[in-house]
């Protein structure tokens, strides 16, 4: 049975869903539409980062790292499908021929076929970060040491990727790529298809998201979330459920670092980069941690309102104080992002919910400060 | 011999860097429990303040140490007074916080300053090499090594053998109580924070003739610092120096046997196993709870 909350939750998500369907019938102008679709695949991140940091109270410094991982496993798989201009026999990628690789390396051959590129970029950012997890909360690292590891890590994974030039391209990333086609369509990443497939792949990450929320798991990752000794005493696997919902929000972060590659027609390092990474922790604080559409939202927001002042050099700089300046006091006064805005507005017409957070919110409050006082 | 010696220096050099970028992020995250990620911003801006008061005003670098170390102590004070006190409940938040913090100081070093880079001259006087056993080092690199040591030296005195040291770990210990017996907290963190952005801005303005200075330099910086403290452990200011050593050292041996990028890939794997396994630091024997 569906609580009013639920119903009203599904509600606004279905609404937004369809609001983002439905845009393409407003807009004709195809680089336009290319832009939106930017901001769907980054709103896309920033709910997958929600997930693990606003319900399981996981800060994933590192959310790019899957993104990343994703957004190169699409560009392998494009890559060789290049028509062979400037390529070496047998179709070798140009900056291969450039870097005197006269092979091609054993772990680009699979991505000969879609299938397996498609699933690498998922599963393979769920691999990594299962590794990372259960490395992590295994040891039962907490707090700040996550945001630590989880950062670390992503800046050695960058390294390495632009160390590599042989193999990844280095700094400059893996360009000139063919365009996606599967079952018969083509996707060019300047078309309503491409903005449709995206629109698509976000609509079912959310309700996909919702529902993990919304099931007995997700209640435990929110009790762990809140008080993560009382939940391992209750006799649950505290380092089981941190690790799923890690897994799932990587799983999503690479999904939409694939469709980014299809958007932005290249792959290159700054995909994983510590900028764009805490970029992502901004646009869902902004948004709402702790509400899947707010971060969604907040992503959009954010990244729309640079991408829209960036065309005048002197107001993107001005701009970047400003975002400095909203961050702060989003973190200072609105802790819970824009979305506990709307909430706050729907609990004046919603019933007595406020007095049942009410204790929840002080218990959480003493648990913080015991912590403080254990000097963790 | 004579090579074994040289990458010594060259690792001492490193880790004294080291020391000093980190000794003010240790004594605030040690003691307040925040993370400033807006550290690197005011060592970047100590670094800047050394350049605007030489192009400026004409005042070398020496002098400058002082009005460079009172202004950011200053700023300091302001952003904790204005943000910081009211997340100490929240630490997660401090790191939210200080990097938007940071953020801003970025971009407005950038509007004031300009992108470009900008060099600033070492003294004259330190300007030559030195001869340590038959190997040749920068008299400026041995005089950053001596005042990394001295900066400790201060800053250990200050926090055990002061009043105010002595107020200062009464709050870490037990804030309520320490106000119970008349220590105004709120006054000690403000000045805790501040002297730490102080030593962040005097770090800035002494590595700054050895790099080039520019509005990003501090990201970097926060890191190498961060790694620092957590390998050291936090409430341990011993622990930040042999940390900055050991990590100084490794960087150097590292650098030389691999490149440079696979050298700090290598650092970051092994700071990553260390805190898994052992998350109160390496040089921490007793932690209090």
């Amino acid at each position: 049975m569906m609580s009013k909350r639920t119903m009203r939750q599904v509600f606004v998500y279905g609404a937004v869903c369809l609001a983002i369907l439905l845009l393409p019938m407003l807009i004709n102008d195809d680089f336009l539409l290319n832009r939106f679709a930017r901001y769907l695949v980054l709103a896309m991140v920033s709910m997958a980062l929600a997930l693990s940091w606003g319900y399981a109270g996981i800060l994933n410094l590192g959310q790019a790292m899957s993104f990343g991982l994703g957004s190169y496993c699409m560009a392998m798989a494009l890559k060789l499908r290049t028509i062979p201009v400037h390529t070496g026999s047998e179709g070798l990628p140009d900056f291969m021929v450039w870097n005197n690789v006269e092979a091609l390396p054993w772990f680009w051959k699979p991505f000969y076929s879609m299938p397996f590129a498609i699933a690498a970029g998922i599963i393979g950012p769920m691999i990594v970060s299962a590794i990372l997890a259960w490395f992590m909360f295994r040891g039962r690292v907490t707090g700040v040491y996550v945001a630590i590891i989880t950062l670390a890590t992503l800046v050695v994974v960058n390294l390495v990727i632009i160390d590599q030039q042989w193999a990844t391209g280095g700094f400059n990333g893996i360009t000139d790529l063919a365009q996606l086609e599967l079952f018969g369509i083509t996707f060019d990443a300047y078309s309503a298809t491409t903005y449709y497939l995206i629109a698509i792949c976000l609509t079912v990450c959310l309700f996909l998201a919702l529902a993990v929320t919304k099931s007995k798991a997700g209640l435990i990752l929110q009790a762990i979330r809140d008080q993560e000794d009382r939940v391992r005493f209750f006799g649950y696997d505290v380092a089981l459920f941190k690790t799923m919902v890690f897994c799932v929000s990587a799983g999503i972060a690479g999904l939409a670092g694939m469709l980014y590659t299809i958007v932005m027609e290249f792959a290159s390092p700054t995909f994983l980069g510590v900028q764009l990474s805490l970029s992502i922790v901004i646009w869902c604080a902004v948004g709402g941690r702790q509400s899947l559409v707010g971060a969604l939202l907040g992503a959009i927001l954010v990244a729309g309102m640079q991408g829209a002042l960036s065309e005048s050099e002197v107001f993107l700089d001005t701009w970047t104080l400003v975002m400095g300046a909203l961050f702060v006091l989003v973190v200072l006064f609105l802790p819970n992002g824009i979305a506990s805005l709307g909430e706050k507005l729907a609990e004046k017409f919603g019933s007595r919910r406020r007095a049942a957070a009410e204790p929840a919110k002080r218990g959480n409050a003493i648990s913080r400060s015991t912590k403080l006082a254990e000097g963790k | 011999m004579e090579f074994l010696f040289e990458q010594f220096i060259t690792g001492l050099s490193i880790g004294s860097i080291l020391l000093i970028v980190a000794l003010g992020l240790s004594i605030i995250y040690g003691s307040m429990g925040v993370i400033n990620m807006a550290h690197g911003e005011f060592i970047m801006l100590g670094a800047y303040g050394a350049w605007a008061l030489k192009a400026y005003a004409g005042i070398s670098l020496f002098p400058s140490l002082i009005i460079i170390f009172i202004a950011t102590a200053l700023l300091g004070a302001l952003i904790e007074r204005g943000v910081i006190r009211y997340l100490y409940r929240r630490p997660i938040d401090t790191i939210l916080a200080t990097w938007g913090i940071g953020v801003m100081l970025q971009q407005l070093v950038r509007l004031t300053a300009g992108g470009e880079l900008r060099y600033v001259e070492m003294p004259p006087s330190l300007a030559a090499t030195v001869d340590i056993f038959g190997v040749d080092v920068s008299a400026y690199r041995v005089f950053i090594i001596i005042a990394g040591a001295a900066l400790f030296a201060a800053t250990w005195m200050l926090v055990n053998k002061t009043t105010i040291g002595m107020q200062l770990r009464a709050v870490v210990q037990d804030r309520s109580i320490a106000t119970a017996f008349g220590i105004n907290a709120s006054t000690i963190y403000t000045g805790t924070f501040a002297y730490g952005a102080g030593l962040a801005g005097l770090a800035g303005a002494l590595v700054a003739p050895l790099k080039s200075v520019s509005p990003e330099m501090g990201t970097g910086y926060v890191v190498d610092a961060f790694f620092v403290v957590v390998l050291g452990g936090v409430q341990s200011l011993f622990g930040t120096v042999a940390s900055s050593v050991l990590l100084g050292q490794l960087s150097g041996v590292l650098a030389y046997w691999q490149n440079d990028t696979v050298a700090k890939a290598l650092v970051l794997v092994g700071i990553v196993i260390l805190i898994r396994f052992r998350p109160q630091g390496l040089f921490v024997t007793r932690v209090r709870t």
